[in-house]
């Protein structure tokens, strides 16, 4: 304890939160200038609405601090996010508590202490300049070893991964494992500092923090920030538009490099396709590598489990879905044909039912679908029998929304003039789009799964239960995109015995046929599926059973049982 | 020298080769899983490119095996190699000492159901080229019905990175103009299309087949895919496909649609190949040790490979591989 108030040691310290400070300031009014007016107005209206602030508050202290998330995928990891995160905002919060508690030092006034200048640094080196009070300075020592047992985590992390449950980490340049280093330091640095009082150590706890600070913008660390703006805006409702502009700017720096999405990405199945997965990704964008960030957005298999699964739920495949815009791509489609299709109805029904191209080249599906509504005695009728004008979405993939526009207009006509209530889809590819593009007002849009189960539970199709054990695999497109994930279920324990997957629901696996992907070869697709497929054979069912024509295509080429859509089982069970 | 040599299978390549072993003083024993010799060939009606009866080949193949020692109904179970040569375990329980082993298992046919969107299994009226042929052996099928429009595709399971068969079948598109003018003399009034990517005529007299099939038989060569078939009401089958040198898409209707099916490696031998130590190369067919020169011979010493097993093959091809694993095979119990 030194009855003084300053010594040279701080200066480094203060520099760098200077710097840091000072540029978080401007990035901050960068990302707001960049953001569309419209989106600009909701981010100041949602600060002050009471249901997004609260939400705002929640998710600070819930993913910032605690790291909610984490703690429910790896609780290891969880706590030493936390341990660090939220022990060292104690320590900031205590220290600054502290200042009010100080008992009059020999010759220097508490005034002086709590100044303005004084109070930037004093916090921080407390112990050097006065006496804690004992509550508080167990407090402190508490929280400071709490922050150094998650970074003996992370240390035991960096040297081997498995043991904390990561198989894949991110490969780091120089930058990211010096400041890693200085992070890793600073706290045991204080310890001794606070503990021994040796000048040199106090010297390199400041330095520390200056060399972390200084570097913090530069390198991965800069979520720490970062995060917390892209919650505030995320909470406002803006969407994903430009890449690399304005929120996009706050997704890409918030994203930690934590790595969690390369264990989770279905192209994980070997070291080289590993690098295509989204933690590379928003590093390649945020360094501006726009060849290599173009490359990853064009190989993607838009499974969207990445976003599932991220921590912060930074939106990996819309921005790729923008990168891939910002491209144009040489496609020249003839929609001429559109202007000769009759949108006149031949008859009216309650039911319409779209199979869809995909579903088109799986014959057995649309069969079932035929065989399940006669039986139930459904007025249907089927509106792509006799040849199908596309839902829209391959072009909507490659960012050509004139030309997909185009067939959704014509599509929407055919159906309106339809007087169906209720629209079918096969083909959960084409069900997203119908879900989110088409304007279909009072016509109710439903997948075959929710049918079925619709079908089954009103009674209107009575089905045998088998004995059959069937596991049922998640279409990306009608799990993570829109939760259907009880209906097949249920249906299925109908007909037969449901045995569960490895990874099941929102963490199911893609199947590798994706059309989200554009430049993966058959073989790479082929490693992805046969992945896929250990893991759903993890309990050795009968048969695996999916909802998607293209996931039904590609399990059947990889799979050592039956691969069989949902539509089919039941058809067997009429 | 009254040494063993272990053929499995009693198709063309082993028949040939057991035909050849014998005339040079060895003693050959073929296994054969099923109850007859003669393999695929022997369910074949006529041969292309001169419509030459299948049966009279096969007929004078099995004549001069009669006297070879030949298990029917029966498989190699378990198979061991030591200093003194191979010792086989069959499925009666018989053991079997051979100085070496030829492997002349043929192929299998590509399970059309694996292309859906053929309708194949879906639709009544798709058939394969197999069942046609069983047609034109015994002149009944109950999907041939005075039919006016018949199809072919060409290529179904072969050159086709999504059922995982990149390689090219070799005989399918000279067995479907064969087949193309065989349904027209049944059917002279009815109109033939082919659907093709490539037409490939490699052999002598092919090309001759592929201008005859045209201009005395009035068959339509579609080049272009075949992408998706449905039925309509009355139990047609209808099809989409794209006709690439006009550049445009279209749609027909049939009655018949018949499926090229593309040969695939024998599968039921693997675990016996596996205990061989005889890999599969990256079409999933037996791997030989030289394109060239070691087409008959393995990565293991007295394991020798003929026939179809190693790639598709046709007819002529597989019995000048069993004639040249006969030699071989004298050479190495003669080193």
């Amino acid at each position: 304890m030194n009855s003084q108030i300053f010594h040279p040691f701080v200066l480094p310290f203060v520099l760098g939160m200077a710097f840091v400070l000072t540029y978080c300031l401007v990035g901050l009014i960068r990302v707001i200038s960049q953001l569309p007016k419209d989106d600009r107005k909701k981010f100041w209206r949602s600060l002050v609405t009471p249901k997004t602030a609260w939400a705002n508050i929640r998710d600070l202290f819930g993913d910032c601090l605690f790291h909610v998330k984490i703690w429910k995928r790896n609780p290891v990891l969880g706590y030493m996010h936390t341990a660090i995160a939220f022990g060292w905002f104690m320590i900031i919060v205590i220290g600054h508590v502290m200042l009010f508690t100080l008992k009059p030092l020999q010759g220097v006034e508490v005034e002086r202490l709590q100044g303005m200048f004084t109070n930037f640094y004093y916090p921080i080196f407390f112990k050097y300049f006065a006496e804690e009070t004992p509550v508080f300075a167990f407090l402190m020592d508490f929280f400071l070893l709490m922050i150094i047992s998650g970074i003996l985590i992370a240390v035991v992390k960096k040297i081997h991964s498995k043991i904390v449950g990561v198989k894949r980490v991110m490969h780091f340049g120089f930058a990211d494992s010096l400041i890693r280093f200085a992070l890793w330091t600073i706290f045991p640095f204080r310890l001794i500092a606070e503990k021994t009082n040796i000048m040199a150590f106090w010297w390199l706890y400041s330095i520390d923090l200056l060399i972390f600070m200084c570097m913090l913008p530069f390198t991965r660390y800069m979520h720490i920030p970062t995060e917390a703006l892209f919650i505030l805006l995320r909470h406002a409702g803006i969407k994903v538009t430009e890449p690399r502009k304005g929120y996009v700017l706050a997704e890409l720096y918030s994203c930690p490099s934590c790595g969690l999405c390369i264990d989770a990405c279905p192209m994980s199945v070997n070291d080289k396709m590993s690098g295509n997965t989204s933690a590379y990704f928003m590093k390649k964008l945020r360094n501006k590598d726009t060849e290599e960030s173009q490359r990853i957005a064009e190989t993607c298999l838009m499974c969207g489990k990445c976003v599932k699964i991220c921590p912060l739920s930074i939106e990996s495949c819309d921005i790729k879905f923008s990168q891939r815009a910002s491209i144009p791509y040489n496609i020249n489609s003839d929609h001429s044909y559109l202007n000769v299709i009759s949108t006149e109805a031949e008859k009216s029904s309650k039911v319409l039912y779209f199979a869809g191209c995909m579903t088109q080249l799986t014959p057995k599906i649309m069969r079932a679908m035929k065989q399940i509504m006669e039986k139930a005695g459904e007025d249907y009728q089927f509106m792509d029998e006799n040849g199908v004008i596309c839902c829209g979405r391959p072009m909507m993939l490659s960012g050509k929304t004139a030309e997909a526009k185009a067939m959704v207009e014509k599509n929407t006509e055919l159906i309106k003039k339809s007087g169906a209530t209720k629209l079918v889809l096969s083909c959960p590819i084409c069900y997203k789009v119908f879900k989110e593009e088409y304007h279909l007002e009072g016509i109710e849009i439903q997948h075959h799964t929710q049918y079925i189960d619709e079908l089954v539970k009103t009674g209107k199709l009575k089905v045998s239960k088998g004995d059959v054990n069937y596991v049922y695999h998640d279409p990306c497109e009608l799990g993570r995109a829109f939760e259907i994930y009880d209906e097949p279920r249920e249906v299925l324990e109908n007909v037969g015995n449901l045995r569960k997957a490895k990874s099941e629901k929102e963490i199911s696996i893609c199947c590798g046929g994706s059309l989200g992907s554009f430049t993966l070869t058959q073989q790479e697709r082929d490693e992805i599926t046969a992945n896929s497929v250990n893991d759903l054979m993890f309990n050795n069912p009968d048969e695996i059973v999916t909802a998607c024509p293209l996931c039904l295509k590609t399990f059947a080429r990889k799979s050592p049982v039956k691969v069989k859509d949902i539509a089919e089982v039941v058809s067997e069970k009429i | 020298m009254k040494e063993n040599i272990l053929i499995i299978g009693g198709g063309a390549a082993g028949m040939e080769a057991a035909t050849q072993l014998q005339k040079m003083g060895l003693t050959p024993i073929i296994i054969e899983k099923s109850e007859t010799l003669g393999g695929h060939i022997a369910q074949w009606d006529r041969l292309f490119p001169a419509f030459h009866p299948a049966k009279d080949v096969v007929d004078k193949m099995l004549d001069q095996v009669k006297d070879v020692k030949t298990y029917l109904n029966t498989e190699v179970v378990d198979i061991q190699k030591d200093n003194n040569g191979f010792h086989a375990v069959l499925s009666n329980n018989e053991k079997i000492d051979a100085k070496a082993v030829i492997l002349a298992t043929g192929f299998d046919i590509f399970k059309a159901e694996r292309k859906q969107e053929y309708g194949y299994g879906i639709y009544n009226n798709v058939m394969t080229s197999v069942e046609l042929e069983k047609f034109f052996r015994t002149g009944k099928d109950e999907r041939i019905n005075n039919p006016k429009k018949i199809g072919f595709v060409h290529c179904v399971g072969a050159r086709d990175v999504k059922v995982c068969n990149t390689y090219c079948s070799k005989v399918c598109c000279t067995t479907a103009l064969k087949q193309a003018c065989e349904i027209k003399e049944v059917f002279p009034d009815a109109e033939v299309y082919t659907f093709y990517m490539d037409l490939r005529m490699f052999g002598p007299g092919y090309e001759d087949l592929y201008l005859k099939t045209q201009k005395d038989f009035d068959v339509k060569c579609v080049r272009g895919r075949v992408c998706e078939v449905s039925e309509d009401m009355d139990g047609k089958l209808v099809i989409k496909a794209e006709d690439t040198l006009f550049g445009k898409p279209l749609k027909m209707t049939l009655d018949v649609l018949v499926l090229m099916c593309a040969m695939e490696k024998n599968k039921s031998i693997d675990a016996i190949q596996q205990k061989l130590g005889v890999a599969n190369n990256n079409d999933g067919f037996m791997q030989n040790s030289d394109m060239y020169l070691g087409m008959n011979n393995t990565a293991q010493d007295g394991v020798f490979v003929a026939g179809a097993c190693t790639a598709p093959k046709s007819l002529p091809d597989t019995i000048g591989e069993a004639r040249s694993v006969a030699t071989q095979v004298y050479n190495y119990i003669n080193r």
